[in-house]
């Protein structure tokens, strides 16, 4: 560029340039193939995503894979397989999907709008429509065109009758292309609503024991929350107490139903309302609503040292590594009491069986059974002393004994207490069940809704309807007229042969002034 | 009726329509041969009769499960290929008129039965509770009607598929002789014989609709499908919240779900694209067929998600 004359026309030169590559690909991204080539693009990209185990669903096998396949997981990690729905490149597809359905709608908008606005345009040659039809009527021309405007009106055409009332234009099917605008807009509207709701909201789980009231907030979640990016820790306050949880089951073992049946306060502790929460029927108070998601048991358990209570209170037992093909109903809970105040530390771990006749029935048969209901439950037991390691970060229904010493173990049934020495001892009160609950917000879901139905609604019209243009012009005929009627659709043409020769015998009566 | 009469009449049903099926095939294969009007009658009379023996079969499921026979793959599958055989027989030869793909149509639903009554079979029972939904119906429902119609319009799809080619072989072959332009759907089958060219003996318009037909069909039948599709997945997704607090999130069923539909909007716009219309839109109809299966088989038998204790 030593050129000075260059060097004038360069700002120019690389403006136009960059004015000629957006118009590319806003053209590019405007085009019907762009689209549909981006259409199946992302379609690709979703089989990706149900192919690989994903993030928050399947973290379980995506652990796996990392340990059995390091390479395979690291390559995977880095191009986003795990993580589809979320990766750069699934959201730079989706989002030049968007402004690709932007770049097309708005031109097909505008001309829809001029197109509706304006009355069907006269036609000149009938003859050379592709279908065309000539009757005699006996009426003079100009009531023989009122009488067909009725008669086109009557079928839901537009009609506009230009000059000397002597012809008519028409057509019908606006609908066509106004529900597929309706449909591509609603698209919009749906991801503006899932943004919003899924941006401004949370998902979390609560764990609630029979009898215990549990407080909607940041806190109280254990982790086990996922807050929008733009959520802002708004909380709602409302206090859960639940007063019984039901689970029912056939005899053969599969579960009849869940019911949390609970007490709704709101932050300030007053009564907003008493609600049965069940699978597929949530409840919901100030927003926030509450599905039925799990449940466990929760033994009421105390710890005294010389006679004074250092624990006292509900644990929540789990199950956890429930091997495949296992009923959960037959395996045994386990939780853990965790005394760290106490030198040297003690631990207590727990297995604990509902239904005692489970525990007889593998110790005399070898045989599992399911455990539905409480019946005379038993829990076995093990105590260990020294060092809880509570400053690592673990399960609080795991006990790590590496560093500690078995004590003691044995069998406790409800309402019975054990001796663990050193002045400690551990009573089993009673049995009570836990309810698990998904807590979330989503303020986008009517919206959601709102767009899925538009979308329906401009679907159908969009794929069942068709656009067609008819012309009627009359000319004095002796006594009567002579009616020219010529016409075409712009789609499913070989359908439209019938309709127009129907619409033909209708024209003819109307304009003579027979029939309906 | 007890349960125990009520599913052996199921399973007595369904055996009735099967062989009522596979005798309908022959018969319509052999009216594809021969031309015989009277082998296109028994097989139209013996679908019809197959058919009111499947909706025995479902109703009678139903009564004995105690509620609506959409439960499990099994279910699913012999409803699917009960409206897979009525979809037929009303659009194709009732509205349509085309009286010669009732053999694929048919082969299809027999394939269908069989691989339900071997490897999906189930005993009637009630339902879990995260299933025990209004929302649920009415999602598998509008799922399993869009499907039977998405079927049909994947087998007309692949004929026209077949057909359009035969079509092309046989212009290439004709336009040294007959010159371009010429409407080949008016010249009868002619035959290169020696150099000199001589109209075969019997002439024949081939074995299969026009492909234009076959075309059209499969695109009405698809359109058809897809605000049902569309709709399906929006009461699927209602249901999800109702059970599980979530709209949506991208569990494999879900996924697949939104695959398929994604792929037949592209075919929706291909027709619509120049240069796309025709062969490549009935390609991308097709990849959309095998996605429907995966949708419909794969993800429930194999990869596991929330949907599978639907099976
Ligand atoms: C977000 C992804 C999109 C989806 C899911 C989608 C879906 C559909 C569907 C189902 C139809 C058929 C129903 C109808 O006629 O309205 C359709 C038609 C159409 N789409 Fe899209 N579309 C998308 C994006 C786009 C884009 C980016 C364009 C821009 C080129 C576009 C242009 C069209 C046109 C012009 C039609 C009318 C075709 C006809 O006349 O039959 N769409 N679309």
């Amino acid at each position: 560029m030593a050129d000075a004359r260059t060097h004038t026309v360069t700002p120019r030169w690389w403006a136009a340039s960059v004015g000629r590559s957006v118009a590319f690909v806003w053209r590019s991204l405007r085009s019907m193939r762009t689209a549909l080539v981006l259409l199946l693009l992302v379609g690709l990209g979703a089989v990706a995503g149900s192919l690989v185990p994903q993030v928050g669903v399947a973290d379980a096998r995506i652990a796996a894979t990392f340990r059995d396949h390091p390479l395979r997981a690291r390559i995977f990690d880095q191009l986003g397989l795990f993580d589809v729905y979320g990766s750069w490149w699934f959201t730079l597809l989706y989002t030049l999907l968007l402004v690709s359905l932007v770049a097309c709608i708005v031109p097909r908008t505008r001309a829809f709008v001029r197109n509706a606005l304006a009355k069907p345009a006269p036609a000149r040659d009938l003859g050379a429509m592709r279908h065309y039809a000539e009757v005699v009527v006996p009426v003079p021309p100009e009531r023989a065109i009122s009488g067909a405007r009725r008669a086109l009106r009557r079928r839901l055409f537009r009609v506009r009758a230009p000059g000397d009332g002597r012809a008519l234009a028409a057509d019908k099917g606006l609908a066509r292309e106004g529900g597929s605008l309706l449909f591509h807009w609603a698209i919009l509207l749906l991801l503006a609503g899932v943004a919003w709701g899924k941006g401004t909201g949370f998902s979390g789980q609560a764990v609630i024991v029979e009898g215990e009231t549990w407080t909607e907030a940041h806190a109280s979640y254990d982790g086990q929350i996922r807050e929008g990016r733009y959520f802002g820790e708004h909380h709602s306050g409302v206090q859960v107490r639940v007063d019984d949880f039901e689970a029912s089951y056939r005899m053969t073992g599969q579960p009849r139903d869940f019911v949390t049946r609970a007490t709704l306060f709101d932050q300030d502790g007053r009564l907003l309302d008493r609600v049965e929460i069940r699978v597929n029927h949530p409840a919901e108070a100030e927003g926030v609503r509450f599905y039925q998601f799990g449940y466990g048991w929760a033994p009421v358990i105390r710890v005294e040292r010389e006679g004074e209570a250092i624990f006292d209170g509900p644990v929540v037992c789990e199950q956890r590594d429930v091997p495949d093909g296992v009923s959960p109903l037959q395996v045994p809970w386990r939780c853990v009491v965790k005394l760290a105040s106490l030198r040297p530390q003690v631990g207590i771990a727990f297995e604990l069986w509902p239904d005692s006749r489970g525990l007889l029935s593998l110790l005399e048969t070898g045989q599992v059974m399911p455990m539905i209901v409480a019946y005379a439950p038993v829990m076995t037991w093990e105590a260990y002393e020294g060092d809880l390691r509570a400053e690592l970060v673990q399960s609080a229904s795991t006990l790590d004994t590496t560093a500690m010493r078995r004590i003691g173990s044995g069998v406790l049934g409800a309402g019975e207490t054990a001796d663990l020495g050193r002045g400690i001892t551990v009573s089993f009160l009673e049995l009570r069940r836990y309810t698990v609950l998904t807590v979330a917000r989503d303020r986008g879901m009517r919206i959601v809704l709102l767009a899925a139905i538009l979308m329906l609604i401009g679907l159908l019209p969009a794929l069942s309807s068709t656009r067609r243009k008819v012309w009627v012009s009359a000319e004095p005929d002796g006594a009567g007229a002579v009616l020219k009627v010529g016409g075409f659709a712009l789609q499913r043409g070989s359908r439209f042969e019938e309709e127009f020769a129907r619409l033909v015998r209708d024209l003819e009566r109307a304009a003579a002034g027979v029939g309906p | 009726m007890s349960g125990g009469a009520a599913a052996r009449i199921s399973t007595d049903a369904f055996t009735v329509a099967f062989v009522a099926y596979l005798v309908a095939v022959l018969a319509a294969f052999h009216h594809l041969a021969f031309r015989r009007r009277s082998a296109w009658t028994l097989s139209i009379a013996l679908t019809g009769a197959g058919a009111l023996a499947h909706l025995v079969s479902v109703v009678a499921r139903g009564i004995a499960a105690g509620r609506i026979p959409l439960g499990n793959m099994y279910e699913y599958s012999l409803a699917l290929s009960l409206l897979v055989v009525l979809a037929y027989l009303g659009l194709v030869e009732w509205r349509a008129g085309v009286r010669t793909v009732g053999g694929f149509v048919l082969a299809f639903v027999l394939l269908t039965l069989a691989v339900a009554a071997l490897f999906l079979h189930v005993g009637p029972a009630p339902l879990v509770p995260a299933l025990n939904s209004y929302w649920r119906q009415v999602h598998v429902g509008s799922m399993i009607v869009s499907s039977a119609l998405l079927a049909l319009g994947g087998i007309l799809t692949i004929l026209y598929l077949v057909k359009e080619a035969g079509e092309r072989r046989r212009a290439a072959r004709l336009r040294p002789i007959a010159g371009a332009g010429v409407d080949l759907g008016t010249v009868p089958e002619l035959q290169l014989d020696g150099g000199t060219v001589t109209e075969a003996s019997v002439p024949r318009r081939g074995i299969l609709p026009p492909a234009e037909v076959l075309d059209r069909l499969a695109h009405r039948t698809i359109a058809f499908a897809f605000p049902i599709w569309t709709f399906g997945i929006i009461t699927g997704a209602i249901w999800a919240e109702r059970a599980w607090g979530r709209y949506w999130g991208w569990d494999p069923k879900e996924t697949w779900s939104f695959v398929t539909w994604v792929i037949f909007a592209g075919y929706l716009h291909a027709r619509a694209t120049a240069g796309w219309s025709g062969r490549r839109a009935a390609v991308i109809a097709l990849v959309g067929f095998v996605s429907l299966l995966v949708t419909y088989y794969a993800v429930n038998l194999w990869i596991v998600g929330l949907h599978s204790y639907a099976t």
